[in-house]
């Protein structure tokens, strides 16, 4: 009974935060979200075998150009992400900007088509908190079929599957 | 009865086969990105495959993004005078640049570089007739230019530029010799999120240094954004009698540091 226990204390070493994280966007994320499912690469690769979720990329943009010495080479990389993701830059903020909240309700209800139940995947890298505070976010909006893919864009590009250059959404 | 069965064979092929077609379309692009860095590095230099004496030594899979060991070897006999190690995606991808002097021993060179998205790592190699050769290794890690630096402001700048070296080999007169060169310093790279006042920290790194040997050249560094915070250096040379090891390093700030090291070291190494 102890080990056991004492693994389920282990899993549960990250606690949900009771609003929004506010903290660095990296860390250690909890293994859920309250009112939403998390799922993993083999899932969400069957949901979109078979289905049509929204799928949501929370990345946040890529910084400004730094102030770098005459010369150097500065060349940001293409965004790539899960093929059919719209990449919302804003969604999954702490602390969201009225026109980002704004932003990301208008996108999910066109991409949605004003059906609360249907399907909506949010994701961005491993370890990332922008993808839970925006799962958390759209299930406070009245969505009811809410997935969290911690996994994030690394982990579907580690099982082999294909990824998309995109354009984040203005 | 067959049909679910037939179902299942056919969706793990088509998973198979999408698996296949999405790595190929991975390379394409990867070659090409590479191809695109060649060109805004090198222009319209040819750069040969140098796999046969150029070898990458890297993990697969680093532990810590914002701190990826790479090791370049050098064999062969086509002499060398110039190195270069690019992190492909990341966006300032040239890490280092190094030239060699005379009393360099540039059969291993290693550094530490910060990667932010899985990506391939470039050595180049430049002989001494000019021509470049490269090899390549994919290293699998993500976040290290965007990871907010571990400490604050004040004690990422105490003892700024201080300088250790340490001896990986022993002393011998004339005969090549292995030593890490570390150097204090932040290396911000301005793109590290300030978790106070959610503001991108400006670019502050270590991006040239001069090291000879009794005054000989061994190397000339210039150094991205793409090392990590608190350079290590780990390069080799031909130390004679005993002689002084100097290194002038300056950051984008042109703020010099300069430290002086006998050979062989008779203190505890560095300050």
């Amino acid at each position: 009974m102890r080990p056991l226990l004492f693994a389920a204390f282990l899993a549960a070493s990250v606690p949900e935060p009771s609003g929004y994280w506010t903290g660095p966007n990296q860390g250690d994320t909890p293994d859920t979200v309250t009112g939403g499912t998390v799922i993993h690469t083999p899932m969400l690769a069957g949901m979109l075998r078979h289905g049509h979720p929204v799928l949501i990329d929370v990345s946040p943009p890529p910084p400004p150009p730094p102030e770098l010495p005459p010369g150097t080479v500065w060349m940001p990389p293409a965004h790539r992400d899960i093929p059919g993701s719209v990449w919302l830059t804003g969604a999954g903020k702490g602390e969201i900007e009225p026109a980002a909240d704004e932003l990301y309700r208008t996108k999910l209800r066109t991409l949605t088509g004003g059906d609360l139940g249907r399907a909506v995947v949010l994701y961005c890298h491993p370890k990332c908190w922008l993808s839970w505070n925006a799962a958390k976010r759209a299930v406070s909006y009245g969505y009811r079929q809410v997935y969290w893919y911690p996994d994030g864009i690394e982990g579907w590009e580690e099982a082999g599957n294909a990824t998309a250059v995109v354009q984040a959404e203005q | 009865m067959r049909s679910p069965f037939i179902k299942i064979v056919l969706a793990a092929a088509l998973l198979a086969s999408g698996a296949a077609r999405a790595e190929e379309e991975t390379d394409a692009d990867r070659a090409k990105r590479w191809k695109d860095l060649e060109t805004a590095m090198f222009a319209d230099r040819k750069v040969a495959d140098g796999g046969k004496f150029i070898s990458i030594e890297a993990p697969d899979r680093a532990m810590d993004a914002a701190l990826v060991p790479v090791a370049v070897k050098i064999g062969g006999k086509v002499p060398v005078k110039g190195l270069y190690v690019v992190v492909d995606d990341n966006p300032s991808p040239l890490a280092a640049h190094f030239t060699f002097g005379p009393a360099a021993d540039p059969r291993e060179v290693k550094i530490r570089v910060r990667l932010e998205q899985y990506t391939f790592i470039h050595a180049v190699a430049e002989g001494a007739d000019g021509k470049l050769y490269q090899t390549a290794k994919f290293v699998k890690a993500a976040g290290g230019c965007s990871a907010p630096a571990t400490m604050n402001d004040q004690e990422a700048l105490k003892d700024l530029g201080a300088m250790k070296l340490q001896t990986l080999a022993t002393f011998v007169p004339g005969k090549s010799m292995e030593v890490q060169l570390h150097i204090k310093h932040p290396n911000f790279n301005g793109m590290q999120m300030d978790p106070v006042n959610r503001w991108y920290k400006p670019a502050r790194f270590i991006n040239e240094a001069e090291v000879s040997y009794a005054g000989q050249q061994v190397f000339h560094f210039e150094g991205g954004i793409s090392m990590s915070s608190d350079p290590a250096i780990t390069f080799g040379f031909k130390p004679k009698d005993r002689g002084e090891l100097t290194v002038v390093a300056q950051d984008n700030k042109e703020t010099v540091f300069e430290h002086v090291f006998p050979i062989p070291l008779t203190e505890p190494a560095g300050e």
